[in-house]
């Protein structure tokens, strides 16, 4: 056994140089194409950036043809993409990136003050995220460190927090401690105290997430022989529970990227509520406008970020998991198959029955007749769930959405958790690209989409896809790389196992349980994202009742008329619940550990 | 290995210090600013739209500088839509093409005196901007000053509303220090009004101070600190919480929420309308857009997308345009209605294609209920809602049958005949109805070429029903814009063109 993990050392450190310089490539390879394709935004767009640049400064201006020119021949639009790329990019070296069509002025100071105030948010909301992830995980920490971890728990709670609507719980917060309360400011940016509500309103449904995964993984840790071992020896609980989150760990913290990094460049919503002068606002109107200098300063920022964020957590976890990890020691984690508890079936089979009821009771009114005479009415009995501003009946809108909005968003998720999964056994290669793409806003995604492709029906679902198999991506190939290190990998290797062996029978049941909770996590988000590429034009277009949109056009009345957007968010409370709760057959052959 | 864990800890314990030093950095910064500043008298506002171009006058930033008088042209416009004297006390018009201004005694907010070489320079500046401020985009302005305080401007034809052209924001005059060599344009500390702007922020903070030396006497606020909010529901969240004293532009949602005394509304130049495409689809048939015209109801709007914040459309020009009520001409001759019956054999298989942006949001609305209207005349609807510059493109080009949209009916020239003329004309740029009419064009030429004020307006409703003849409009509603301004603020100028705001006399009290 220990010449074998000798030999695999060996065979680690040989691969190590080239799979580092691969990386490397990757990571460079992904921030080119990403910024080329930004460069060509403008050219590719139907739209004429001398148009949008000249609306962006003047409104009201005739776009004449005369005007046209002008702008066109003042920015160089003619020299084409090319010459402005490399323009830009020499004067990179120079701290010189441009200046911004639109206002004429320096593009580099404008980028590095809202990207400052962004990743000062973003931390808060790490902050934040730590905390309720520490919550949400706590009580197994608690029982599993004194072996008394019978059950498996629903994860019920986790998986409301994550589905909660982060504009929502935003336009909350801003409402109630806000307004009402007066705790703290409404708005703006003013110091430590006017960073805790946008803070909470990202860091919550995100901690929400990580707990919920740290959650399903600590089990594992406790079922490992050592943690029996301590136990019967009597070191105190304390310590088996640090070693145990130091073992699940590694596992979840990939997620941290996509999940809270991402909020650096995607928390546009919650910017816009709290008037933070943030890296997501300036990114999305500089694309509006076709405003290239910032644009792609901005997107340089975030490959940048994402790719020296990747490096820190890849750090992480190897400082977490270890020699073992270098040395192909790291044993299996068993897959304890608790008893499957009633409370778990009986969430499920109420979460199934209030949306049956919820679909059959919509499907038989009417989601789409106005009455300006009926607006905003409460829940009565003529409307059970009330209407909304237009008088239309919320349950007949619900009913009818729940389908084609639960069916868009599992395709959508189903095509981004195989697209990680593919790209996660591939990690060399594909982990710069990871990176990278886990910064990315979904918006920069829609208007490549938009441009290449034009507004569409399914636009929206293929921008999602781009981008949304990224946290996929990085769980596969952190649970892959464990995984790949375990003693039993090494034994069945030399008993003559095959690479298709190898992932049939040992790596991929490893994955599938963690990576379909992942992806039943982030469902909800998936909803609200498709949603919210609405205004580029993607998707399905109004009146058509779809969830994300009755939650974003219902948002402004959600004080004057709060069953407008509690209805849905509660229907997508249920749907991601039921998600998370209802029996999968398939766990149980993911539960043999080894063949 | 037992320190990792100590490491990571001491991480994540560094991360709420790290974010503390961030924000507190920021908060000194802008502080700072307003420094001295921070006091009695002090007005703190919010506005809606951040500065594009820096505050430069010749973009959309130029409002701000009238909101929050600023800046100054030659003359102003009162109440009642009239030229008034603003930097100019008098003026005549020695030809068609020729005017004379004569200049008060003024100074600069940086000391300097306003002579007439400073006005022909800032008007030169206006005339050499590109691209050129629209006001000016259909006037070649020659500006010659006869001695220290008499300006004489020509013209290359007539132009009737020159002294309205000249009280746009746009023609603001500032000091010679305001105009860089590059072509930029800066209204820091250059103005003439009586308030001075002091520090810019990027787009989120500007901090003004009283300018003591204006002609016209002291403003009772000691100064002005404005935040730009972007979103209406944070605008209106950031009054009620009393962090603003006054906040532009309160959506229809929100204003339902505010104090009864908070909020006030005054009727807007802007009309929302539904153009119908002349030019190319459903609607080249007459008879279908005179279905289109009888089965859209405007009214069923007010109450219920504009939460009462609107009047039912009289026509293109509201109860903003004073003037417009008394002098509307009755349209004639329309085409007679298909039913819907007819509609539906004559659409067979076609949709209408209906299209509106969101950057306002009662409009996707406003879209639905017409929905609604259109199909129990017969017709098919489908909807295409994006951002605004996501479709113009398409909007000039004719891609869609109909349109929801909302215009500002009187142009930074004050006067009605620029939009008229850009919106309907066969020659028009803004032409999204592809109208090509020429008892249109006669008429809205007509209205163009007529000097005296009272024919101009006749002309100009003479135009309107011409219009509104071809049904390549139907007007829906008249906006109102709900101001919100706390109690105890007194003296907030509410102006139906949006361009005052503060002025002299606003305090609080």
């Amino acid at each position: 056994m220990s010449g074998m993990s000798g030999m695999s050392s060996a065979h680690g450190t040989t691969l190590a140089r080239p799979a580092r310089w691969v990386a490397g490539v990757g990571r460079v390879g992904a921030g080119t194409a990403l910024l080329t394709a930004v460069a060509l935004l403008p050219w590719l767009s139907r739209t004429d950036p001398a148009l949008t640049v000249l609306r962006a400064r003047s409104a009201d201006q005739d776009p004449t043809p005369a005007e046209l020119a002008a702008v066109r021949g003042e920015l160089g639009l003619d020299a084409g993409p090319f010459a402005h790329l490399a323009d830009w990019l020499g004067g990179l070296p120079r701290g010189d990136a441009g200046t911004s069509w639109v206002s004429g002025e320096p593009a580099l100071p404008q980028v590095t003050a809202a990207l400052g105030v962004s990743v000062t948010l973003m931390l808060g909301a790490l902050l934040v995220t730590v905390v309720v992830a520490a919550a949400v995980s706590a009580r197994t920490v608690h029982l599993g460190a004194r072996r008394r971890l019978r059950r498996e728990r629903t994860g019920t709670g986790a998986a409301i927090l994550a589905a909660l609507p982060k504009f929502l719980l935003a336009s909350l917060l801003a409402l109630v401690c806000g307004v009402w309360l007066g705790w703290f400011p409404t708005g703006g940016w003013d110091g430590p105290a006017s960073m805790v509500l946008p803070a909470l309103a990202l860091g919550v449904p995100s901690g929400a997430m990580i707990g919920g995964l740290l959650d399903q993984a600590l089990p594992a840790a406790f079922h490992e022989p050592w943690a029996q071992t301590w136990r019967a020896v009597g070191f105190p609980p304390r310590h088996t529970a640090r070693h145990a989150l130091r073992r699940a760990l590694p596992g979840v913290l990939p997620q941290l990227l996509p999940t809270v990094v991402a909020l650096v460049g995607g928390a546009v919503a919650v910017e816009r509520i709290f008037n933070i002068p943030g890296l997501g606002r300036l990114a999305l109107d500089a694309a509006i406008a076709q405003d290239l200098p910032p644009l792609q300063t901005a997107t340089l920022s975030l490959v940048l970020l994402g790719t020296v964020a990747g490096l820190l957590v890849q750090a992480l976890r190897r400082a977490l998991l270890g020699r073992a990890l270098r040395d192909g020691a790291l044993p299996a984690l068993p897959r304890p198959e608790p008893a499957t508890g009633r409370a778990r079936h009986l969430i499920a089979a109420g979460c199934a029955l209030a949306l049956l009821a919820l679909v059959l009771t919509g499907l038989l009114r009417d989601p789409l007749h106005v009455d300006t005479a009926a607006r905003l009415l409460p829940p009565s009995t003529a409307h059970p769930l009330g209407t909304d501003s237009l008088g239309r009946d919320l349950l007949a809108r619900l009913g009818h959405g729940a389908l084609r909005t639960a069916a868009v968003a599992l395709a959508v998720t189903a095509v981004c958790a195989l697209t990680g999964l593919l790209l996660g056994l591939a990690p060399r290669v594909s982990s710069g690209l990871t990176d990278v793409v886990a910064t990315m806003p979904a918006v920069l995604a829609g208007l490549l989409v938009t441009a290449a492709v034009g507004p569409s029906l399914w636009g929206a679902a293929l921008a999602v896809c781009l981008v949304g198999w990224s946290p996929y991506a990085a769980q596969s190939a952190a649970l892959l790389e464990q995984e790949r290190a375990g003693g039993h990998i090494a034994a069945a290797r030399s008993l003559g196992a095959g690479r298709g062996h190898l992932l049939r029978r040992h790596l991929l049941p490893a994955l599938s349980a963690p990576l379909l909770r992942n992806a039943l996590l982030r469902l909800p988000t998936t909803v609200l994202v498709l949603a919210s590429l609405g205004f580029l034009g993607l998707g399905e277009q109004p009146p058509t009742p779809e969830w994300g949109r009755l939650l974003s056009e219902n948002q402004p009345y959600a004080e004057l008329a709060p069953w407008t957007v509690l209805a849905p968010a509660c229907a997508l409370i249920l749907l991601s619940v039921l998600a998370v709760t209802a029996p999968r057959g398939r766990r149980q052959a993911a539960g043999t550990p080894t063949g | 290995m037992r320190a990792t864990p100590r490491r990571l800890l001491t991480a994540l314990a560094l991360t709420p210090l790290l974010a503390g030093c961030f924000a507190a950095s920021d908060g000194e910064s802008t502080g700072a600013g307003s420094g001295a500043a921070k006091g009695e008298g002090r007005l703190r506002l919010a506005l809606a739209v951040p500065p594009a171009k820096a505050l430069s006058p010749y973009s959309n930033d130029a409002t701000v500088l009238s909101k929050l008088s600023v800046g100054e042209g030659l003359t102003a416009l009162d109440a009642k839509g009239t030229a008034a004297p603003a930097l100019a006390t008098s003026w005549k018009r020695d030809s068609a093409t020729a005017w004379t201004f004569e200049l008060r005694k003024a100074t600069f907010q940086d000391g300097t005196p306003v002579t007439a070489q400073a006005v022909v320079t800032a008007l030169g500046h206006a005339h050499r901007a590109t691209p050129k401020p629209r006001v000016l985009s259909d006037v070649e302005l020659t500006a010659l000053a006869v001695d220290a305080d008499t300006v004489t401007l020509t013209t290359k034809n007539a132009d009737p509303v020159l002294p309205l052209r000249l009280a746009s924001p746009a023609l603001a005059v500032l000091s010679a220090k305001a105009y860089a060599a590059d072509g930029t344009v800066s209204p820091v500390g250059t103005g003439t009004g009586p308030f001075r702007i002091t520090r810019l922020t990027g787009k989120t903070k500007a901090t003004l101070d009283r300018y003591d030396g204006y002609w016209g006497g002291k403003a009772k606020a000691a100064g002005i600190d404005v935040t730009w909010i972007a979103d209406g529901t944070a605008r209106a969240n950031a009054l009620r919480s009393g962090t603003v004293d006054i906040a532009e532009w309160i959506p229809t949602a929100q204003a339902q929420l505010l104090d009864q005394g908070t909020r006030h509304e005054v009727p807007s130049v802007r009309t929302d309308s539904m153009i119908l495409n002349t030019g190319g689809g459903l609607f080249t048939d007459p008879a279908l857009r005179a279905a289109a015209r009888d089965a859209v109801d405007g009214s069923a709007l007010v109450d219920s997308v504009f939460g009462g914040y609107a009047d039912p459309a009289q026509g293109l020009f509201g109860p903003a345009v004073p003037w417009a009520a008394g002098q509307r001409t009755a349209v004639t001759g329309r085409a007679r209605s298909a039913t819907p019956a007819q509609v539906k054999s004559e659409t067979a298989g076609r949709t209408l294609r209906l299209a509106t942006y969101t950057n306002r949001a009662e409009l996707p609305e406003a879209a639905t209920v017409l929905q609604q209207q259109l199909e129990k005349a017969g017709f098919t609807v489908k909807q295409d809602v994006r951002e605004y510059t996501q479709m113009e493109a398409d909007l000039l080009a004719g891609t869609y049958d109909a349109l929801v949209f909302s215009r500002v009916t009187l142009l930074d020239t004050g006067d009605a005949v620029a939009y008229l003329a850009s919106d309907f004309t066969s020659t028009g740029v803004y032409n999204i109805a592809a109208l090509k009419n020429p008892s249109v064009d006669r008429a809205v030429r007509a209205a163009a070429e007529e000097s005296d004020t009272a024919k101009r307006q006749q002309k100009i409703m003479r135009a309107e029903a011409e219009i509104l003849r071809t049904d390549a409009v139907v007007p829906l509603v008249h906006e109102k814009v709900v101001q919100g301004v706390a109690t105890g603020v007194e003296g907030v100028t509410l102006d139906p063109r949006e361009r005052a705001l503060i002025t002299l006399g606003t305090h609080r009290g």
